[in-house]
């Protein structure tokens, strides 16, 4: 019987290993840049001005966990979860049954505070109210049994610790009993541009932390404003570092890569 | 070549296995010919995807139906009408806001194309030459590239509209070096 002549199969991670399990966004494009997913229990850093689909994309990924059975969980920080419901009934691809089987849970952080007495009139939190808040966070994931987590925003949360110091712990202990759970994380971070810079972080220190960092920005072409991603860092996963355009459709987001020439001219981050 | 021979060369494309071809028509019977080739297709029980850059879909609807072609499976990317504040109410159409976003083509084809019944399936892009308006050759070339790949991968029969007297021989090369065939004089 004649030898076959096969090339050899190229080894793809010169690591070698076994892949990490993934939380998979099914959310078209995401997946296939993160290369199946989010690793299980990563904080990832969701970074973006103004306008560039953070809440929308964080929304995705938990209704489509929710609708595959997860217990799914929203804190929001910025605006009276309400206000969140109602945009919610905007979203396509939005299931109120979800909120009301329980697989969809949404908080007010200003609820949370309220019950925990750690709400400042000077908007500081003392390390006792953050004690109290990390442990309210715990309870949280840990009585629900929740496997993804968004806090919208940890920006607004951020500006009420004192230091960045405190930040660095706060989101560290967060991370810490978060994967321990199993449970994937959002947090949603309020970044601005500066000298066509666009930064991760208001505070630079949320990223250094967090185990992924997606940037979401905004980009001029020819006056237009184009939506754009770009997954800088995933720790556990193998990830395209290449700036995709979103697109927000009726049945969720969709993402494809950016023009290569389409970036030069004209454009900036805003 | 006359409309009757470019069909029959495009059917023939298409019993070949092709996957990509570019279309060279004459100025003088551009839209015209471009629909009839749409409604002979659509004839042939192919579902299709429509990218207009250069008229609203709606006109390019009203001359198919007005040729008495089943529209079921037709549906349209339309570059031009949110542009000039036309009608965006169509349910069988997808509007790109601005002729600049020429990723959202790749993205409203990639929606739509699960929308399509027919398990063969054709998109045709009418025209190149529309795009060139907006957009820079180089950028124009790096689409033409982008999209016509992507078309291979999905396996959709794709067509490349361009208008004979308005391609420079730069883009006709781009155009020939990627496609499958060149169909037209």
């Amino acid at each position: 019987m004649a030898k076959k002549n096969i090339a050899k199969p190229i080894t793809l991670d010169p690591r070698g290993g076994r892949p990490r399990d993934k939380c998979v966004t099914h959310i078209e494009g995401i997946d296939r840049i993160l290369n199946g997913g989010i690793p299980i229990g990563n904080i990832v850093l969701l970074a973006g001005t103004v306008g560039s689909g953070k809440t929308t994309l964080a929304m995705e990924f938990l209704i489509n966990g929710a609708k595959a059975g997860e217990i799914c969980c929203y804190i929001s920080v910025t605006e009276p979860s309400s206000k969140m419901l109602s945009n919610l009934q905007t979203y396509g691809f939005f299931d109120e049954s979800l909120v009301k089987e329980g697989k969809l849970n949404i908080f007010d952080l200003t609820v949370i505070n309220d019950r925990l007495g750690v709400e400042r009139l000077d908007g500081t939190y003392t390390s006792k109210d953050m004690e109290a808040l990390l442990g309210a966070f715990e309870d949280i994931v840990d009585e629900l049994g929740v496997t993804r987590l968004v806090i919208d925003s940890i920006t607004a949360v951020c500006y009420q610790l004192p230091d960045k110091g405190s930040i660095r712990n706060f989101i560290f202990r967060l991370s810490q009993f978060l994967s321990t759970f199993g449970c994937t994380t959002m947090l949603i971070s309020e970044t601005v541009v500066d000298s066509n810079v666009q930064t991760y972080s208001i505070f630079g220190v949320e990223e250094a932390v967090a185990d992924g960092v997606i940037l979401m920005g905004n980009i001029i072409r020819q006056g237009d404003l184009l939506r754009s991603l770009q997954v800088v860092k995933m720790r556990g996963a193998k990830h395209s570092r290449a700036r995709h355009l979103i697109e927000l459709t009726p049945v969720g987001l969709a993402v494809v890569p950016l023009l290569k020439w389409g970036q030069d001219g004209g454009q900036a981050f805003t | 070549m006359s409309i009757k021979d470019t069909a029959k060369s495009i059917i023939q494309s298409i019993n070949d296995g092709d996957t990509l071809t570019t279309v060279r028509i004459s100025a003088d019977s551009f839209h015209a010919d471009t629909v009839k080739l749409a409604g002979v297709l659509l004839g042939k029980k192919l579902g299709g995807i429509y990218v207009t850059t250069s008229r609203p879909s709606s006109h390019i609807v009203t001359e198919l139906e007005e040729a008495k072609v089943d529209l079921s499976d037709l549906y349209f990317v339309d570059l031009v009408s949110m542009t000039v504040g036309g009608s965006t109410g169509d349910p069988r159409t997808l509007y790109v806001e601005s002729p600049t976003m020429l990723e959202s083509i790749l993205l409203n084809i990639t929606l739509l194309e699960r929308r399509l019944k027919s398990k063969r399936r054709f998109v045709m892009f009418d025209s190149v030459n529309g795009l060139s308006i907006y957009s820079e050759p180089r950028v124009l070339r790096e689409f033409i590239n982008v999209l016509g790949n992507s078309m291979r991968i999905k396996e959709i029969y794709s067509m490349l509209m361009t208008v004979k007297e308005q391609t420079s021989d730069e883009l006709a090369s781009a155009l020939k070096l990627l496609s499958d065939k060149v169909i037209g004089d």
